[in-house]
């Protein structure tokens, strides 16, 4: 029994209604402080079974867990002990039996419970990047907002029209087209920190270390929500499990990574998973399933507007005469952003080697660029290559519509 | 259990991460690994193995090749080398070399289906069909339950013109990987070899939607709807010597143009029955990816809209524009076919 009247009748409200979850974790809480860790840890225990996932009791149990190691004050106890004397320490017997029947939908909190916390997989950084410092793509960042930010931003109005903020996103096109900049920006937008994984982050040899390293790539971005999670080159971690049929520790990873997902996603969790990948029709489908990776965004390569402001940006530390903007944008379409900046760097070479063969400083034409532009193969091709085959015979849920619909515009369909 | 950290063994760590690397076709990344882990371990046969099949991955063959024989220097009793130096040397057109080094690997691990695989590819490439099916079978007894053993047989039987047993180790590989598109993509080519056009469209579609990246299966259903369109071609040539030959009777030739039409529906049916669901976007898609070919089924269309007239009007002689079509798209073909089979020349080269 308990001295204090609030315990007491809190106590008889729980023996009344056994289930009513927030009395208990308010019980609890309130045990705890009285440094009655195990009775509050009977509390807890009941809470969990009751909701595994609970957020507000996993907390809890951290915090209890954390007092019984640290050895609560033997004055404390409100009945002086019986029987034969305790051994120093806690009954870690005792108490796993009593969270035995417990599942945890999280790694274990015991992880991190009464330890300094573990060192994150790498440190999360904060992007300073938004929507706006992305030249052109308004496209893109219209779809962008619709599909992704705006419910995530407004997760209640989305809801009434059922919508959700649930799930990941998956951007995909041809390589060197900003995916990663752009998701960069997402996390801008978001204030939220930004966490890049690539496959070498993840692979090891050692059978179920890619597994326990993709692992704690989602602890640390679930310790850092909000937290955009960046997988980048998704499709080599999230292959089709039937072309992994010699790899099981590759298929492991794969499963590994869907259930990560299945658990990051989850309401108000605060981490919001990106993916991209330049062969989404590679990716398992289970990835592509409700809560995962659930919408697509096709970012394509720059548009003129956009190409424009790429040739700026690269040609902004270079000598330039005069510049016939458009001309350039012309001859530079399908280039992706990686290809312009190949083809301004090809220019500035002819004009370099100009200038040593003068002795005079040559500043970079139009004539230069157009050059360049035609000595340049833009990136792009076989991707679109293989994107019309997946336009014509991968398109039957839908999902490569706006593909499709590229692709017809620009005559390749 | 937990297993040992990575570090204690950092070759075989470098040797794992590479093939990974390799296995999720991260070839780049793989090829800088081989090459980072090579310049610690400068020697090694198994990372040398590593960065030439990841060249060979790459279609590098000539760079893959000193790695491949560098490795066979360093491990000559592994069995791996041989077989990389001997499918680097097969891709190289250098045949005798290949089939030695390929025979040394099966010589070495004759139980290992790899070796067996590889050393019946390079009799394949190297024109030895009997004896590339003889190893293709051995394979296959080898590991009943691989796939890629029974499409290589599959493939190797194919080349000989053994249809029935390509056809069925074909259906065996897709018994066993339902998602084998390569297979299914060939099956289909035997299909159509076999003139069943219907059936030959619906396994590329099948295979279309395995791997939608597959490119040669919109070239291979653009070779199916050329061969439709020849046999349209034949059938109305046969069609309009009919509808000709009642002319002077205005009621024989409108019911000779209506049997007609009738039975071109009904050929038509009879052809492209089965195709899943779905398939008539995907087909007018593809045909669209070709101009001349969009073009010679608009002129059949026109033909049958002439044959339609004939059965409105009754005027067989209508049916003279029909063979004026039919030549100019028999012109057509042969200059297409003409150009495409040099330009294709021309890229062997």
């Amino acid at each position: 029994m308990t001295d204090d009247p609030l315990l007491t009748s809190l106590l008889a409200a729980v023996a009344a209604a056994p289930d009513d979850v927030p009395l208990r974790l308010h019980v609890a809480e309130l045990l705890t402080t009285a440094h009655r860790p195990a009775d509050a840890l009977a509390h807890c225990s009941h809470v969990l079974a009751l909701e595994p996932g609970n957020p507000a009791a996993l907390t809890l149990l951290r915090r209890i867990t954390g007092a019984l190691t640290s050895g609560a004050p033997a004055a404390a106890r409100t009945e002086p002990p019986t029987g034969p004397l305790p051994t120093p320490g806690f009954d870690w017997a005792k108490a796993e039996q009593q969270v035995a029947d417990i599942r945890f939908t999280e790694p274990a909190p015991s992880d991190d419970a009464g330890s300094p916390p573990t060192e994150d997989f790498r440190a999360p950084e904060r992007p300073t990047v938004r929507l706006s410092d992305v030249g052109g793509m308004d496209e893109v960042k219209q779809r962008l907002e619709l599909a992704f930010l705006g419910p995530v931003r407004n997760p209640d109005m989305a809801r009434q029209f059922g919508a959700t903020a649930r799930g990941g996103l998956l951007l995909y096109g041809p390589p060197g087209c900003g995916k990663t900049f752009i998701a960069r920006a997402v996390a801008g937008e978001l204030g939220a920190k930004f966490v890049e994984i690539g496959i070498a982050d993840v692979l090891d040899m050692w059978v179920g270390r890619s597994e326990r390293n993709l692992a704690e790539i989602f602890r640390t971005a679930r310790r850092n929500a909000p937290c955009v999670l960046f997988l980048d080159e998704v499709d080599a971690l999230g292959q089709k499990r039937s072309h992994l049929t010699h790899s099981g520790s590759l298929r492991n990873t794969v499963n590994q990574l869907l259930s990560e997902m299945d658990s990051a996603t989850g309401a108000n969790d605060g981490v919001f998973v990106l993916g991209a990948t330049n062969h989404p029709w590679d990716l398992d489908s289970a990835l592509r399933r409700p809560g995962r990776f659930d919408r697509m965004l096709l970012v394509l390569p720059p548009d003129p507007q956009a190409r424009a402001s790429i040739l700026r940006h690269h040609l902004r530390e270079r000598p330039v005469a005069e510049l016939d903007v458009v001309k350039v944008v012309k001859a530079t379409e399908h280039y992706s952003g990686a290809d312009i900046a190949h083809v301004c760097d090809t220019a500035a070479e002819r004009a370099l080697a100009a200038s040593m063969r003068s002795g005079t400083v040559q500043a970079l034409t139009t004539r230069d660029l157009l050059a360049a532009a035609r000595e340049v193969t833009p990136s792009t091709g076989p991707w679109f290559a293989a994107a019309r085959n997946v336009a014509l015979f991968g398109n039957t849920d839908g999902s490569y519509d706006d593909l499709a619909a590229y692709l017809k515009r620009h005559r390749n369909l | 259990m937990s297993a040992p950290r990575p570090g204690t063994d950092g070759l075989a760590d470098a040797r794992a991460r590479i093939a990974h690397l390799r296995q999720v076709r991260r070839l780049d990344d793989a090829e800088r690994a081989a090459r980072d882990a090579l310049s610690s371990w400068p020697g090694d046969a198994g990372l040398l193995c590593e960065l030439a099949a990841v060249l060979l991955a790459r279609e590098r063959y000539t760079e893959a090749l000193p790695a491949a024989d560098a490795a066979v220097a360093a491990a000559p009793g592994d069995e791996r080398g041989h077989r990389l130096r001997g499918l680097l040397l097969s891709m190289l057109d250098r045949h005798a070399e290949a089939l030695s080094a390929a025979w040394t690997s099966v010589s070495i691990a004759p139980q290992e289906p790899v070796a067996g695989i590889a050393y019946a590819r390079v009799l394949q490439r190297a024109g030895r069909l009997r004896d590339a099916a003889q190893a293709a079978g051995r394979v296959v007894t080898l590991a009943p339950s691989s796939a890629d053993a029974h499409f290589l047989l599959a493939d190797v039987a194919g080349d000989l013109g053994d249809v029935t047993t390509a056809r069925r180790a074909y259906e065996e590989t897709l018994r066993l990987d339902p998602e084998h598109a390569a297979a299914r993509h060939d099956l289909a080519v035997l299909d159509a070899r076999a003139r069943r056009p219907g059936r030959a469209l619906r396994g590329l579609i099948d295979a279309g939607r395995l791997a939608p990246a597959m490119t040669q299966v919109r070239s291979t259903v653009v070779a199916v709807l050329w061969q439709l369109s020849g046999r349209m071609r034949l059938w109305l040539v046969v069609a309009t010597i009919a509808v000709l030959a009642t002319a002077e009777s205005a009621l024989a030739a409108r019911i000779v143009g209506g049997v007609v039409l009738l039975l071109t529906a009904g050929l038509g049916w009879w052809s492209l029955r089965g195709l899943p669901r779905g398939s008539w976007p995907v087909l007018v898609a593809t045909l669209r990816t070709d101009r001349p070919l969009t073009l010679v089924y608009a002129v059949l269309a026109v033909c049958l809209l002439v044959l339609v007239a004939v059965v409105a009007t009754g005027l067989g002689v209508l049916a003279i524009l029909v063979w004026f079509a039919l030549i100019a798209l028999g012109l057509l073909t042969l200059v297409v076919g003409l150009a495409r089979r040099r330009r294709q020349r021309t890229s062997e080269r």
